[in-house]
């Protein structure tokens, strides 16, 4: 619908692989599969963790041109993405506090609809304000 | 509620053929939001924005159910006529 201009790119990072790839699955399915979102989950050699190589490559691979919002599951996974923002000090990328599905979800469907980054990442960390019941 | 003048208010309703699940709930957000008007959905008591896919999933919409769409501003009649289309067309049974 809106190929001509490129939408904020969404990396989630999380401990597990699956987990990531899971919540990638769902937001790339309520948000109608047009925002590149890129599973950054597990360590190096697939055990559970984080990996800064994976998020490194997560956010040049998301980038399209309108930034992107990353989006880590637990605290420790905010160090390692810390860390390889210090060495990336050009990008547009914004990390997000933010619970990890819902955030997903919402970060997702708000990129998908030409949202610029900080409308984005504000999707996102208000998802924890979102009632379930 | 008070309106002014140049911000036209559109109502409409539509009974959903099927239940406001997390593929139409995030289409509907993703079309409310293309526009500069204030969207909400209200199912029963609730009222959701209509650009917060969270807001929306959190109605729990059931198939059957009566919702009603207000659009407030400029491009508002474009907007809730948009926005009852994907509800008709998202929640048609086998979604």
């Amino acid at each position: 619908m809106s190929a001509a201009v490129p939408t904020v790119g969404i990396v989630l990072v999380s401990h597990s692989a699956e987990l990531a790839v899971g919540a990638a699955d769902l937001a790339a399915q309520v948000s109608g599969g047009t925002v590149t979102i890129i599973a950054a989950g597990g360590t190096d050699d697939g055990t559970l963790g984080t990996s800064a190589a994976k998020v490194m490559r997560g956010l040049t691979d998301a980038d399209t041109g309108a930034g992107v919002v990353v989006l880590p599951d637990l605290g420790s996974a905010v160090l390692t993405v810390r860390a390889v923002l210090e060495d990336r000090p050009g990008d547009r990328v914004i990390l997000a506090d933010a619970p990890f599905v819902e955030g997903a979800v919402a970060a997702t469907v708000t990129a998908a609809a030409g949202a610029d980054i900080k409308a984005v990442a504000a999707a996102a960390e208000e998802a924890r304000h979102a009632r379930k019941l | 509620m008070p309106e002014s003048s140049e911000q036209p208010t559109v109502e409409r309703a539509i009974t959903l053929a099927g239940d406001l699940h997390a593929r139409p709930a995030g289409a509907l957000a993703v079309a409310a939001s293309r526009f500069a008007s204030a969207v909400s959905v209200t199912v029963g008591g609730a009222t959701a924005d209509a650009k917060s896919v969270l807001g929306v999933m959190g109605l729990g919409a059931t198939s059957g159910q009566h919702i009603r769409i207000a659009a407030v501003g400029p491009d508002a009649e474009e907007a809730a006529a948009t926005v009852i289309v994907i509800l008709g067309e998202a929640t048609k049974v086998g979604e």
